[in-house]
Parts: structure tokens; sequence; C-alpha cells
């Protein structure tokens, strides 16, 4: 399909480009130092937390448009939106006047929650997606440079949490894993797991996105990102 | 195969059961009029808020307003309740506006059409805001001029837009890209170009004369859903003529001068050696006539002496050069002229016919080798050759010494047959065949023979008996090479003192008498004992015999006044024993033969 070449070349274009920029955002999280070890300006790591954050979101757009096409071959699926608990919110859902509204700490902890929820659903979808019978190399490359992304954001997000609100911003709570570990021998639930971390990934990537873009506007540019 | 068949049992029951919208799209507004009241799309534009809208359907019952409801549910974990739509559009039939409160991003909303009187679910819809945002078109577009080509047939432009005022672009809310899409004006086949992040993309190769239309849309990024296009603006650019000629001008000149440069390299090509000869004319090669320049390049000596030896250069002339044969030119040819008559002449018994006697010297059959001995010239000859006619010669073999016990036997018979041949005499001296190539000269006869030194005995007695008789000194000057003449030597040959024997000198004394002297000491160069003795002279003193000399002496010393000192045999001690000059160092042994300048450099004081 002509609009997954695109994005495919898209992609794989901004992944390069952004290879270098990525691997540098987690270039201070010395602890030991402390907090003010780090010398990368706080715009500059905002700046990196954002793209990474939207490459990821373009990546994951990318990877559910390949399992579709994969499934399609196999005779015109259409899946729906499964009833998991993937998709379930993990943070209280609110309008953008809302979202506005709400401090950076609770942006980046949001951030980091979502980070951490979605660390190892991909990992198991790594592995599921390798026992597929025609599954695409592009398909298996995109969902380990996600995972890998995903962890060095995670840096990132606590990098700039530690900046922005102090060593005691961290929350150190660890939500529940409430994903579906079973593996089921059926090949349709194991079809539709992988669906669905797809498709809830993608969303939570875009949110996870939008936010940082957020946070990057009011710490940069404070007079017109602030509240409407 | 059996996942194959799962999968499309799954999508049967899919299909049938829900009838679902699929999470990527949204469905649009088109109502489908053989169904019953359904949804015909919900849309965001700004990712903030969201509209749905429905139709009634076949059910014109329903049109109504109120007829139809419009709940949603939140797919919350905290509530499942199913809500009213907050606020139906007064202006717009059909549509439910959910204002910036009820929209919540990443969050899935269903949507169902009721009748609530009769408690019938006609429709259902579930989706999430983000998917189904539709952004306004950019607004503010225009164009500028980027350059137009040399040949004025086409030009670029820069398009620039602003993206749309409900988007918030600016705050990272929304990320937008843009599609600008053209088309000739009227045409029906619009170019696409690829996304833009930015706000401004350039068009090349754009016709001049022609009118185009540009509009641009933009989405979401990583999102499908594109939004309305904005205006479209015409792009127009006039056609400048004149800069067309002028461009059609320097292209006929380019080419032309193309063309010219591609004939001339096929010409350059084609006479490629032709053009070499006359450039770079070929070095002509050394040349020697008769001689092929190979055999230089090959190196063979031997040919290469042959074959210069046979070329004219060693001519006749090549004599005159050389210094013995000058020297002996010199010395007679005075003497000679002056006294046609004199006694020289007579006593030599010389005539003038004998004066047109050439000296076959055969120096031009003598391949160069002037100075060896020509087993085919008999040496008396030469030597015979050289009394009487020496006078007034000047083609003279250098090596006067050569002589033999019967050369006076020679020189007797070439007298009375000199013209004729001179290879008559050959067979008349075979007793000289055993001697050696150099034999002393001591005396002359009188009729013109030589004498040589007593170890040799000459077989004529009678010319002894001759020789006794006449006294003549003839004076060959031996000194072969002027090099070796020292001022004495010039002296004594100007003046005309009688030679006396001046044993201080060193120089063994000639004998006035020429019985069984040396005439010479040494070697060829000494001939300085001739040189006392260079007229000869009508009475002959009684000489004393003196003992008989070795044929050699080998230089002993060099006075001041560079006389050179002779070392006598043992049995001549007297002679040179007593040299009241500086005694110098013992020479070292001298090689019987030449004294080498290197040599005579050691010997000068």
């Amino acid at each position: 399909m002509k609009k997954t070449t695109v994005l495919q070349v898209c992609v794989a274009f901004v992944l390069c480009s952004l290879q270098a920029v990525i691997a540098s955002a987690v270039d201070c999280p010395d602890q030991e130092t402390g907090g003010t070890s780090c010398t990368i300006s706080l715009e500059k790591l905002l700046e990196r937390a954002a793209q990474h954050a939207e490459l990821i979101y373009r990546v994951s757009e990318e990877s559910k448009l390949l399992f579709e096409e994969m499934l399609v071959s196999f005779g015109g699926v259409n899946l729906y939106v499964p009833s998991g608990t993937m998709c379930a919110p993990k943070t209280v859902s609110m309008s953008k006047s809302e979202i506005q509204q709400i401090s950076d700490k609770w942006i980046l902890h949001s951030v980091l929650i979502l980070i951490q929820f979605w660390t190892n659903p991909l990992a198991d979808l790594q592995a599921s997606l390798e026992n597929y019978e025609n599954v695409s190399s592009a398909l298996l490359n995109r969902s380990k440079w996600m995972s890998s992304k995903l962890t060095s954001l995670e840096q990132g997000v606590v990098v700039l949490i530690r900046q922005i609100l102090g060593d005691g911003g961290l929350l150190l709570e660890v939500p529940e894993e409430t994903s579906d570990h079973a593996v089921s021998s059926d090949m349709l639930e194991t079809v539709r797991r992988d669906y669905s971390v797809l498709y809830c990934f993608r969303k939570d990537a875009h949110k996870i996105e939008t936010f940082l873009k957020l946070l990057k506007c009011r710490q940069i540019d404070k007079e017109n990102c602030s509240f409407f | 195969m059996a996942y194959s068949l799962s999968l499309s049992l799954l999508c049967l029951g899919l299909l049938c059961g829900n009838g679902l919208v699929s999470a990527r799209g949204s469905k649009l507004f088109t109502a489908d009029p053989s169904r019953g009241p359904h949804f015909t799309g919900c849309r965001s534009r700004e990712q903030e808020t969201f509209r749905c809208w429905w139709s009634a359907g076949t059910f014109q019952n329903l049109t109504e307003p109120g007829a139809l409801r419009v709940f949603y549910q939140t797919k919350n974990a905290l509530s499942s309740e199913w809500k009213e739509c907050p606020d139906y559009t007064h202006t717009v039939e059909n549509e439910c506006y959910f204002n910036k409160t009820f929209t919540h991003i990443w969050t899935s909303y269903c949507i169902q059409l009721r009748s609530v009187p009769q408690n019938i679910t006609y429709d259902e819809a579930c989706f999430t805001v983000e998917n189904i945002v539709h952004p306004d078109p950019p607004i503010g577009l225009n164009w500028t001029l980027l350059n137009v080509s040399l040949s004025g047939l086409h030009f670029d432009i820069l398009v620039r837009w602003a993206p749309p005022p409900s988007a918030d672009v600016q705050t990272g809310w929304m990320s937008l890209v843009y599609q600008v899409q053209y088309r000739v004006r009227n045409n029906s086949q619009w170019e696409m170009l690829d996304l833009e992040s930015g706000t401004q993309q350039s068009i090349y190769g754009l016709h001049t004369d022609k009118e185009y239309e540009v509009r641009v849309r933009c989405k979401m990024s990583a999102f499908d859903n594109f939004g309305e296009f904005s205006d479209s603006i015409i792009v127009h650019v006039a056609q400048i003529a004149s800069k067309e000629s002028t461009f059609l001008t320097t292209l006929v000149l380019i080419f032309g001068v193309i063309g010219v440069v591609i004939l001339l390299i096929l010409l350059i090509f084609s006479q490629q050696q032709r053009l070499m000869v006359i450039f770079l004319p070929p070095i002509p090669a050394p040349k020697i006539k008769g001689i092929d320049p190979e055999l230089l390049k090959n190196g063979k000596l031997d040919q290469l002496n042959s074959l210069l030896s046979s070329q004219d250069m060693y001519k006749p002339d090549f004599y005159h050069e050389d210094p013995w044969v000058e020297f002996i030119q010199l010395d007679l040819d005075d003497p000679a002229e002056k006294n046609s008559g004199s006694d020289t002449q007579h006593l030599l018994g010389l005539s003038h016919s004998d004066s047109s006697r050439v000296l076959n010297f055969k120096s031009d059959d003598d391949s160069g080798r002037a100075s060896c001995y020509d087993p085919e010239t008999p040496d008396p000859e030469d030597l015979a050759s050289l009394l009487p006619g020496h006078s007034g010669r000047g083609e003279q073999h250098p090596l006067v010494s050569r002589s033999s016990s019967s050369i006076p036997d020679l020189g007797v018979q070439q007298t009375s047959e000199v013209v004729e041949t001179p290879i008559q005499t050959q067979p008349a001296v075979p007793s000289w065949v055993n001697m050696d190539f150099y034999a002393q000269v001591s005396d002359f006869t009188p009729a013109g023979g030589v004498v040589l030194s007593p170890g040799q005995l000459n077989n004529s007695p009678e010319k002894k008996k001759e020789e006794e008789n006449e006294k003549k000194k003839i004076q060959l000057q031996l000194l072969s090479d002027g090099a070796y003449t020292s001022e004495n030597m010039a002296r004594q040959l100007s003046s005309d003192v009688p030679p006396s024997p001046s044993p201080e000198q060193g120089y063994q004394s000639l004998p006035t008498q020429a019985v069984e002297g040396n005439l010479w000491n040494g070697e060829y160069l000494v001939s300085a004992s001739d040189s006392q003795t260079p007229y000869l002279l009508p009475e002959a003193p009684p000489v004393p015999i003196l003992p008989p000399v070795s044929d050699y002496t080998v230089v002993q010393e060099v006075d001041a006044q560079h006389s050179l000192l002779l070392n006598p045999p043992s049995s001549q001690p007297t002679v040179c024993s007593h040299s009241p000059n500086k005694h110098l160092p013992a020479l070292p042994t001298m090689p019987m033969g030449y004294l080498t300048p290197d040599l005579l450099g050691n010997l000068t004081p």
C-alpha cells in the first residue's frame, strides 16, 4: 500500500536521523553526582524527549498498519478493539482544557507511568511476533526498536523529573501488572492480544507525545503555552 | 492452515455480530437511504471538540427532532453508564456536539442511536477522538517567484501558508503535516507533492504562459485523516521573449564550439602519425659515413677499429702531425738544399734521381699502425731509403732504429737499384730473420750503409772495409720524439761545434770515426750522442776503439741541465762513473724501452 510505503520510508529516514539525537538523550542520568551534574540544558532535554515520543508514536502507527496488512493476507480480518486491559486508561481521562490546567508534575508522572506500563507488553509482543509464519522483518524490527526506545525515553523522563521537580519528585510506585500474561494456545486469542497491544500502545504513544510537547512548550515558552 | 481458518471464522463472527466501525476511519456524512437510522459520521476539527451526525434513513417517521437520541459512553474503568448527547445543535439537523468539556482525548467513545420510546438501538459506533480529527484547511496561501530559467520557459515558485487557526499547533497539541497540490488550470489531474511538516514549499518546473492552481491541505502527523483543501490560488508568469532569443543564440554558439572541438579531436586522432612527424621530428642519429650506427651501439671494438682505420682518416697528413717525422724533415731539409752538391750528398752517392725517389712507406696501407712493424716492408729498405733519400723527404719512417746486419748490404744494393723494386731486396736479407726487432746502429758505411752494433755481426766484411775507409757520419735524427729533446741537444744541433767526447756530461761519446761506437745510447730519445755529430766529417780523427757497448743503456740520472746521465754497463765503468753533478737517488729499474713522461718527472731534480 502506498501510504504504508510512504510511512515506512519516512520512519526509516526519521529513525536514522534521530538515532544520534535520541541516544544522547540519556547522556546525563547520572544519579551519583546528583541532579546538578547534568550538563544538557532543559530545553534540549525536553526537545529530545518530545522528538523521541513523536518517533515512537510514528513507529507504533507503522507497526499497527503492518500488522493489519499481515492479517489481511490471512483473509481480510477486521479486528475490533479488544476490550482487554490494554486499552484501559492508565490515567484519568480529561479534556484538553483539563490537561492544560494540570501541572508539570502531573504530566511527568503520567508519562512515566505510561512508559512503565508498556515496557513489558511490548517485550511480550516482540516474542509473540516471532512465532508468526509470515511476519515481515519490518514489523519485527519496529517492535524491537520500540522496546529499546521506550526504555531510553523512560530514562530521559526520569532525568526530566529530577531536573524539573527536583530529587524528591520521583514516585517509585510501580503500577500493577494487569496484562494478560497467560499464553493461550489459541492462535486467535494470540492474534487478538497482539493486535490490542499494538493498537493501544499507539494510542498511549500519542498521549505521551502530546504530554511531552505540552511540557516542552510550557517550560520553554511560558507565555504562549500557558492556559488559554 | 488451521490458523487461517480460525481467522476467517473470527472475521465472519465479527462482521455478523457487531457490524462495528473499524477503529481506523470514521464514517462520513453520506447517508445510506436503504438503511434505517444510522450515524453518518463523527468529526473533530481540532482535537478538542467533536460532532456526530446521524440520519433517519428509511424511517421517515423518525425524522422529527427528538425522535432519535444519541447516547454515548466513555470506556473508562470508572463509569460505564450511558449519557445523552450533551448538546443537540439547533442550527444543524441531526447533529450532536461535544464541547471541550466532554471531549476526552485518548478515550474510547461509544455512541448509540436510540429511539427512546421504542427503546430500540438502531446504530452504535466506537472511536477515539484523535482518530476522527480532520483538521481545518490552512490559511494564508500565497506564492513568490523564485527564479526563471535561462530560456524563459520555466520558473520556480515558493508557496507559503499558515496553519489553521483552530489547530493548536503552538503548544504542541497537534502536529500537522501539509500536502500541496497543483495543476494547470482547468485540468483535471492534480499534481501531489510530498508531505511537508513546515509551512512552505517550493514548486519547480512550472511553465511560463500557463496558469496554475495551487491548494494545500493538512492532517495530523501519523494519522490518516486529511482535512479540507484550502482555497486555490492562481499562479501565472508571463513569458519573456527577449531572453529566449539570447538563450537560443548562446546555445547555438556553444554547440558550434563543441562540434568544432570534436572535429579537431577527430582530426588529430586520424592524422596522429603525420602530426607527430611534423611537430616532433625525429632526432637524427649520429652517422659516420660508411659505418653502421648499430655497430657503434654494439661496441665491438675489433670491427670498429678495422672499420675506422679503413676510413680516410689516416691520411698521409697524419704523418705530418707526427713529431717524429717532423723532426726528421726539419733537420735534413736545410743542408740538403743548401749544399746540393755538398760532400754529404757526394759521399752518400746521391743522385737527383734519388731525390725523386719516393719513399714508399705504404702509409696508406698501413692500417693506422704507424709504429707497427710491417713484415712485408723490409726494414733495410726503410733505412736504406732513408739514407739516400731522407734529404728533402718529409715522409720517413720514424723508427729509424730498425736495422739489421745486412742493412748495409741492402743499402749498397739499393743505391744501385733504388727506384725499382724494394721487394727485390727481400730475398737478399735472409740473414736477419733471426734478428731482433731492434738493433743498434753503430756506424755508417761510406756507401751509405748502416753498420749495426758489434753484437750482431754483419755478413759483409766488405762493408767493414768501406766503413773504415769512409768516415762519414750521417746524422740520423734519431730524435724520435721532440719531447725528449733537451736544450742541450738543441744547442748542439744548431751549432756546428764538432762533438767532443765529454764524459762529464755523461754521454757516450761518439767516435768521429764510426767504427764500433755506439751511435746512440740508451733509448731512442737519447740520441744526444747523435746530436753531437750532426754532420759528416770528412776527416775522421783516429778514434780509440771503444769497447763494445750494449745496445741499450739505462738512464741513471738527470743533471741540472736536464741532460740524461746514462748508466753504463759494467764493462765500462769509466765512462759515466764520475759525475760531478749531484747525485740523485737511485732510480728504480727502468724498463728497457721507453721513458714515459711520468717517469721523467721522477728524474727531474
